[in-house]
């Protein structure tokens, strides 16, 4: 069985398993961070925890349409590393049977394909949380952090 | 010598006046001397009494004597004082009586010689007495010795020869006063029977010798009087004043006869007759030949006359024809303009009842403005209050506006209090799945919260979506009230420029009101107008209708005056001037 979160992102349905989900908020109280690549949207006070907030848009070259509150930010964490991502809304927590996750759509290439696990028979895109935080390109973060 | 009425007359009244004075004279002499007869007899009568009152007035001295002798006392001898002082008046006044007759005054002279003798004596005898002693012895002696008795004797019977004479003489004046009464009858009654006699004859004859010849006369002058002139008046050749009156009768009746023939003459129309007057003052004879003269004249203009009568008389008879017609024409014109004015009536008659409706329309046209005035008013006032109204709207409109704002003020807060409800309830999906097992129970919690959260997210939508339907009602409410308001202003301005077409509509209304009264008063007074000339025209009517019944009269009358002045004209003619 899979527990997945599912979420909106530029029309489009996503989801990620929730043992990598810390936990969904709101999005606010986000300060730009300059000198930075265009995906890292800034960095917010997570309890105390100072975070830094992934485009993901960005990544799958989606459509932007701005940001507004009504924007959410799911907290992920896993190989020591904690992040938040954009999400357009949350949809909620499903479990579905690992056997029907389907493998990815060929016409999904590229840093997206890289990055997804599967896409389920209610066509969610599930995205493989393990690489997308193992991906070297989030060195940026340490770049950042360091 | 001629003898004419008055000396006839005057001869037959002095005949009477002789006679009367005759009578009377007799008769004053007669009565005259009978009255100088019975004053003598009267003389005679007083003579007697005197002579009978100094005989009593000797006894009563004589009486007074011898009461006094008898019984001497002084009362009885008052008759013989008084008769003592009486005595010699009463000899006197019979000595004035008596003076006409040397008879008696002879006795009066011996009567008072007698007298005197007598009182004497008697004094004497009342001396003697007054010694009262032997005084009544005494005067008796001197009574017995007689004297006084004889003097007495003397003097009663001189007073009888008294008596006799004036009796004597009293018996032949009574018969000569019967004598000449006697006269005076007989004269006055021969003397009457007389004059009477010949008093009548007297007036028989001159009654007959005057009265006759008048009767005669008076007889004609009442035939003449009655138009009688064929008498012929017979004249005597009396010399009298009757016989000039016949002779002047006679006259009078011969010219007369003369003015009756003329008068005659002239009635037969021949007026060439010439009377000549009488004398310079005969007034019929003067008057008559001025008649005539005027007459001939007169006839003459009659004569000019008649003919310019007669001629004028035709033209008259041709103008009347002609009259008479034009009057009938005229009629016939004058009836079909009063059947014209009479329908002229009846049309202004309804013209009037017209006015008058018209007048009555237009004072409620008059009333119906004048509330229309008010109505437009009464709208100026509530176009005002809709305003206000509508005011009162559009700022409820923003009142509503604001607060569905802040609805959806409170909706986003609570969209928002859902959404992290529903975050809330997806962390704690997340917690329960991590917590394996465990988490079971607060995975379906988590479950039932995010459901919550999704029909508190829906709920919001709903009331956001209603929301927005009640902002944009809202919204078009507020043009619609911007768009109410600007139509109530323009139906305001309007209603004003209603009002004031309004109020001059009903000015002028009032005005035609009062237009169509005066009209209707107007039209009245024409009614009244022409009524009168309706009567006016009835009256013309029957007026020329008796002007056309004129004018045939007229027509009628003047062929009878042309017949007429044909006549007179003949009859003109027939007078020689």
């Amino acid at each position: 069985m899979l527990e997945l979160l599912a979420f909106q992102l530029a029309a489009e349905s996503y989801a990620l398993e929730t043992r990598w989900v810390r936990e969904v908020s709101n999005f606010k109280d986000l300060t730009p961070l300059p000198c930075c690549p265009p995906f890292v949207l800034g960095i917010v006070n997570m309890r105390g925890r100072i975070l830094p907030v992934l485009d993901l848009r960005k990544f799958f070259d989606l459509p932007e349409k701005g940001i507004t509150d009504l924007h959410r930010i799911v907290f992920v964490g896993g190989n020591g590393l904690e992040l938040g991502l954009l999400a357009d809304s949350i949809v909620g927590v499903r479990s579905i049977p690992a056997s029907d996750l389907q493998a990815t759509l060929p016409t999904l290439d590229g840093i997206r394909g890289d990055y997804l696990k599967g896409v389920t028979a209610e066509r969610l895109v599930v995205l493989d949380m393990a690489r997308i935080l193992a991906d070297p390109k989030i060195i940026v973060h340490e770049e950042v952090e360091g | 010598m001629k003898w004419n009425v008055g000396m006839k007359i005057g001869t037959g009244f002095g005949l009477s006046w002789a006679m009367l004075l005759i009578i009377g004279s007799a008769a004053y002499l007669n009565i005259a001397k009978l009255t100088e007869t019975a004053d003598w007899v009267d003389h005679s009568h007083q003579v007697l009494e005197t002579v009978e009152g100094v005989m009593s007035t000797m006894k009563d001295a004589e009486t007074g004597q011898r009461g006094y002798v008898l019984t001497g006392e002084e009362p009885y001898l008052a008759p013989f004082n008084s008769a003592q002082g009486s005595i010699d008046a009463k000899v006197k006044s019979l000595r004035e009586l008596t003076k006409d007759n040397p008879e008696q005054q002879k006795r009066i002279d011996s009567l008072e010689l007698m007298i005197t003798g007598k009182l004497a004596e008697l004094s004497k005898t009342i001396d003697l007495r007054k010694d009262s002693t032997k005084g009544f012895n005494a005067a008796l002696e001197e009574v017995k010795s007689g004297k006084g008795k004889n003097v007495m004797d003397d003097i009663r019977k001189v007073i009888d020869e008294m008596k006799n004479e004036e009796t004597t003489l009293l018996k032949k004046r009574s018969d000569e006063a019967t004598a000449s009464a006697r006269g005076a009858m007989f004269a006055i009654v021969l003397g009457t029977l007389f004059s009477l006699g010949l008093m009548t004859v007297a007036g028989f004859l001159i009654t007959r010798n005057i009265s006759s010849p008048l009767k005669a006369i008076t007889a004609t002058a009442d035939r003449i009087a009655s138009g009688d002139l064929s008498i012929v008046v017979t004249t005597d050749h009396r010399g009298d004043e009757v016989g000039v009156l016949t002779r002047t009768f006679a006259r009078m009746t011969e010219s007369l006869k003369e003015m009756a023939e003329a008068a005659s003459k002239i009635a037969d129309g021949d007026l060439r007759a010439n009377i000549k007057p009488q004398s310079s003052r005969d007034v019929l004879g003067s008057a008559f030949a001025r008649m005539t003269e005027n007459l001939r004249e007169q006839i003459r203009q009659l004569v000019e006359g008649a003919n310019v009568l007669g001629s004028s008389a035709s033209e008259i008879v041709a103008s009347t024809t002609q009259l008479a017609s034009s009057a009938t024409e005229s009629a016939v014109a004058v009836s079909e303009t009063t059947t014209t004015v009479e329908e002229v009536r009846q049309t202004a008659q309804a013209a009037s009842q017209k006015a008058k409706a018209v007048a009555d329309s237009a004072q409620k046209a008059a009333q119906i403005s004048q509330s229309g005035r008010k109505s437009t008013e009464e709208i100026a006032a509530g176009t005002g209050r809709i305003r206000q109204q509508m005011e009162a709207i559009a700022a409820s409109m923003v009142r509503l506006s604001e607060q569905s704002q802040t609805i959806g003020q409170i909706v986003a807060t609570v969209e928002d209090l859902a959404a992290q409800s529903n975050l809330l309830a997806v962390n704690a999906a997340i917690e329960a799945a991590k917590a394996g097992e465990h988490g079971k129970g607060f995975s379906v919690v988590a479950q039932e919260v995010k459901s919550l959260a999704e029909q508190s997210r829906q709920a919001t939508n709903q009331v956001r979506a209603i929301l927005g339907d009640i902002q944009k009602a809202t919204g078009a409410a507020v043009m619609a009230t911007e768009q109410g308001s600007k139509a109530v202003e323009a139906g305001a301005k309007q209603s004003e420029a209603a009002g004031v077409s309004i109020q001059g509509l009903a000015s002028s209304v009032t005005e035609a009101a009062q237009a169509a009264m005066q009209i209707a008063a107007s039209s009245q007074q024409q009614l009244v107008g022409v009524d009168q000339v309706a009567g006016a025209m009835e009256n013309i009517k029957q007026a020329s209708t008796q002007n056309v019944a004129s004018a045939k009269q007229l027509e009628v009358a003047a062929r009878n005056l042309n017949e007429l002045g044909q006549r007179l004209k003949k009859i003109v003619e027939g007078y020689k001037v």
